[in-house]
Parts: C-alpha cells; structure tokens; sequence
C-alpha cells in the first residue's frame, strides 16, 4: 500500500505544491483553482485505505457497485518555465473526529507525498492553508510565508503582499501551523527538500465559519503563479468571492452591533511596520479577539 | 501498534468450507447480539480466536452498561458441523481496513470460509406489528443469484446522502469482494421505539434466513415464543396507555409522529419494558 502511479512522465525539475481542507479551504481552493487553470493531468494517488474511511457507498438493485474513498490525488503539467506537480488531499487522514492530521498517519501521508516530491526530483515543495488574522473580509488579505530554511527568507521578502512571521504584528516570528499542511513543511526539511508554506489571511471571526474563502486562496495564487512564473487568469475566484461576501455579510450583520462596531475598525488597519504605532492598539486587539470568542461561544452554547 | 499480528488464534478451527456470520455487538434493536447469542447457543459455538482490540479501539477506559464495565471484544466462534464461523464483535472506532482484513484473514486462513453474511439494522418508523422485510445486499451479481429463491428483498437501490458515510457492513463486502469472497449484508428493520431495547422478530427474521440459506436445522420454536411475550408485553403498554395505543395505531395507519411523540413513546416503551410490564 502507498503511491499508484498512472504514468512517470519525464519531468524538469518540477515545483510541488500541496494542500489540503482547512480553515476557509484557502489553500485547496487555490491549488484546485492552480489545476484547472493549468489544465494539468493525473499522474497518481495516494491509496486511501490505510487512511479513510469510505465516504460514498453505490448499491444497484441490490448489489454494492462501489464504494469511494476520499481523494488523495497527484497532478502534473509541464509549464514551460517551470514543471509543476499539484497534490490534493479531499480530506485530512483525522482520527477521533478532528479536523487535522496528527501523529502517525499524518506522519506517514507527508512522508508518502515527499516520496512523490522524490522520486521526481522536485526542486521546491509549496504547502498553503489559512492564516487566522485580525483583519476584515473586505479587505485584502496578505499572504503569511513560512519557510524551512534560513536560506529562503530573502527571496519571501521579494514576494509581493506577503509576509514573514517575524513582520506580522506581536508574534515575534513564531506561530503554529496545524495539519498536513504545516507538518509537510517539517517532513520536507527533514529529507532535504526546501519547502514554504503560503498561508492567506482569513478574518479571525470568520475561522469558525464552514465557510470557504477564495479572497485568500486569490491572494496565495497570486504568490504561487509568480514563484512558478505562470500566467494565470484568476477571474473565477472573483466570481466565488463575491458569492461569498454575499454569505459573509450576511453572517456579518448578525454580529452584535457593539461587537461589529469593533469589528469594523479592522477594516482601516493598514499593517504598520512592528515599531510603528498601528491604527489599533495591542489592548484593542485583545478587546476584539476576546468579544468574538464571546460571541462564538454564546452561539455554540444557544445551537 | 500491533497491527502486524493483531489476531490471536487459541485452537485451529476443523472447518473445510465454511460460512461466517458477522454481528455488531451495539446494533439497533440488539439484533447482532442476539443472532449470534443465539446461533452459538443453539449450534455450541466455540470460541476460538479473537482480534487485540488496542489498534482498532480508543484505549482512554471503559465504558460501563447496565451496570458492569464494558471493554471492547471481538470473538470468533466455530461451529464445525455445520461449517459456521461466527463473529460477534463491537465496532471499530479506527484501522477499519486492517481491522476488516484481519476478519477476513481469519475467515479464509484459517475457516476456509466461501461467503460472508453481515448483519445489520435499519431503523424504521413502523410499528412492531408490521412484518419484517429482510433486505439483501449482495458483493456481486451472483452472489445476488443464489439468494433468488429465499424470501429476501434482493432489489434495493441505494447512494450515501450528504453528510453521511458508508456502513462498515458496506465496508466489509467491499473488501470481500475484493479478495474474491461473495458476501451479503443482510437488513432488517427495527421500529425506532424498540431500537434501544430488542426486537426478537427482527432476529428471527434474520435466523430465519440463515437458517434455511445455510441449512442449519434450528428449531426456531423458542423465538417464537420470546416474540408471543413481547408482543403480550407490547400489548399491555397499549392498554394500560392510551397515548402509547394512540402513537402506535397512528404508526399502524402509516401517520407521521412528530418528533416529540417520537422520543415520548420511545421513552414510555422503554420505561414500561424495563419495568417488566
């Protein structure tokens, strides 16, 4: 058990990118969104039993016909520039009903990914997922990078609207990335690839929400096609953003006026550098984390 | 993790071509339970090998029912005359694969089974008066075949809606089919109100098949009386309440109960069975 391949086309030093659900599915959205617009092909899976659970059954006239697992599926395209092999995981390999990967199995997929990465002597893995940030949904949302090398962090200072950990207001460089997305950056590093993980910025009341948030997943894209030197026309996540605005909004309005009054002031945040004064203070912020998780926990508490 | 060796085989079966019965320990209606109680009992099952349950079971302590502290089993019986293998078994909560491979190694290693019957229960909103209509679900057209001439519903159609997942039933016929065993889940319907206690005709209409698709010659006599003492005991929740008598006729002329009336005679039943009415 472990990678099926469809085919081992002759690859150029090709740039892996993965990613799995999260919160606000920012980085699978982006790396599905990267797929159709490349119109890349199936090269291979991971199989799924030692995994998942079966997630569809199909019974004709009495006899099982199928039974389908999550997809944990490899994708490849030469590019010109650069070749490129996308991986999407439909589901986290969770146990005990959460959402993210951990231990062993989580463990096992990473490595079972990098063996992809491998055995097709990819320069560059990319992961992408979600930032939970103190910013507003009609704003743009930045892109947080994470590298695992030293080495790599002048070259995530070129990247427009992104940012590195140490820059991102009162985290001092440090920060978790939960799941497969973050552990495959641990994996790469350990068998010598070098891996950055691109994560977009989601607002931190909209992280309980199972909302997806393509504003983001745009914002990563238009990181990702520029280290991969792809043209990329990404007007269909315009069109998914705004029917998710529409649903954000409407949630929006359902805020407590005195919590959304907070709220809005996100909206004219405009990320000072770390010594200067920002337009919130850090007593501010912590108001406005703590009336959301309130809130959250009211809603919980009357569901 | 064990999973290299998560069997333990205490006596080889004497079993040549053999069928296994697989049942859920916590199944509506009690039915896996009962069914392969009973099929031991009457056939002198004996136990002889069980699955470790660390890799396929939460190990954070037991769980305590009627009582008495429950831990997770799954154990195999053997029944050499009439070539049955049963397995009576709480369900998995993690390595479903391995755990389903690892009934199925036993199965052919060391049964040498040639099919597999899983059962299982489907909660129904009809009373317990209405019959129950045995449903097959085969893992090929033939198997499907050979169940033609035994009063089974052979023809269900079926997709997992949203936010649902498969059986492990469905689960388990897969992976038979994939390792060339035919295999059948077998379904039968439970009213919901008896769901949380035991419907012995819903066992006895699973006996019932086995009894004639595997030639196993049991009396079914004694069944037949447990289902007369329900029924008498069912009867007498209805005449000593006229609300439970109402919920039931309604349910009797195919009406709809809300879902208060439901959990209302679901509650009543319960409380007037466990009182030894």
């Amino acid at each position: 058990m472990g990678i099926r391949l469809y085919q081992e086309p002759q690859l150029n030093s090709p740039i892996l990118v993965a990613s799995w659900p999260g919160i606000g599915n920012i980085g699978i959205i982006a790396v599905d969104t990267l797929r159709r617009i490349l119109g890349a092909e199936e090269l291979g899976e991971i199989e799924p039993w030692e995994f998942f659970y079966p997630k569809l059954v199909l019974i004709r006239k009495g006899v099982l016909e199928y039974l389908e697992f999550p997809g944990s599926r490899f994708y490849f395209k030469g590019t010109g520039e650069k070749d490129v092999i996308l991986f999407i995981g439909e589901e986290q390999p969770a146990e005990g009903g959460r959402m993210y990967a951990e231990g062993t199995k989580a463990y096992r997929m990473a490595n079972l990914v990098i063996d992809v990465a491998e055995k097709f002597r990819c320069g560059r893995v990319y992961t992408s997922g979600a930032a939970v940030a103190l910013t507003h949904h009609t704003a743009k949302p930045r892109v947080w990078a994470v590298p695992n090398s030293e080495n790599l962090v002048p070259e995530i200072k070129k990247y427009s609207n992104s940012i590195l950990m140490s820059d991102i207001e009162g985290r001092g460089g440090h920060g978790n990335i939960t799941g497969l997305n973050g552990l495959l950056l641990g994996v790469a590093k350990r068998r010598g690839f070098e891996a950055i993980c691109l994560m977009g910025e989601i607002p931190v009341y909209l992280q309980g929400l199972p909302l997806s948030y393509p504003r983001a997943s745009k914002a990563v894209l238009e990181v990702l096609t520029h280290g991969l030197k792809v043209e990329a026309n990404l007007d269909t996540l315009d069109e998914l953003d705004q029917k998710a605005q529409q649903r954000i909004e409407e949630f929006y309005q359902q805020i407590p006026l005195e919590i959304r009054e907070q709220l809005d002031r996100l909206k004219h945040v405009t990320y000072p550098q770390p010594a200067e004064p920002g337009p919130i203070t850090e007593e501010e912020e912590r108001k406005i984390v703590e009336d959301v998780e309130k809130f959250f926990k009211k809603r919980r508490e009357g569901d | 993790m064990n999973q290299a060796n998560p069997v333990s085989i205490y006596q080889e079966p004497d079993l040549r071509q053999s069928s296994l019965v697989l049942g859920w320990k916590e199944d509506a209606g009690d039915l896996g339970r009962r069914v392969t109680d009973y099929l031991n009992l009457k056939l002198k099952g004996q136990e002889f090998a069980e699955i470790e349950p660390e890799d396929f079971f939460a190990m954070g302590g037991v769980a305590v029912k009627d009582n008495i502290a429950r831990f997770p089993e799954s154990k195999f019986y053997a029944c050499p005359d009439q070539e049955l293998v049963i397995l009576q078994t709480d369900a998995p909560s993690a390595e479903w694969h391995t755990f389903l491979n690892s009934v199925l190694d036993v199965a052919e290693v060391h049964c040498h089974v040639r099919e597999v019957y899983v059962l299982g229960a489907m909660i129904s909103i009809s009373a317990h008066t209405a019959p129950r209509q045995l449903l097959g679900v085969a893992n090929s057209a033939e198997m499907r075949g050979t169940l033609s001439q035994y009063d089974l519903n052979r023809d269900m159609d079926y997709q997992t809606q949203p936010g649902e997942r498969p059986t492990l039933n469905s689960f388990l016929l897969w992976i038979a089919k994939g390792r060339n065993i035919p295999g059948v889940s077998l379904w039968v319907p439970v009213p919901f109100y008896l769901a949380a206690v035991e419907d012995i005709q819903a066992q006895r209409r699973v006996v019932r098949f086995l009894n004639e698709k595997l030639g196993l010659r049991i009396d079914l006599s004694d069944l037949d009386q447990e289902i007369r003492r329900q029924n008498e005991r069912l009867a007498q929740a209805r005449s000593r309440s006229a609300q439970i008598d109402d919920y039931i006729n309604r349910l009797e002329s195919n009406l709809t109960l809300s879902d208060e009336e439901n959990g209302e005679l679901v509650k009543k039943i319960d409380e007037f069975l466990e009182e030894g009415g």
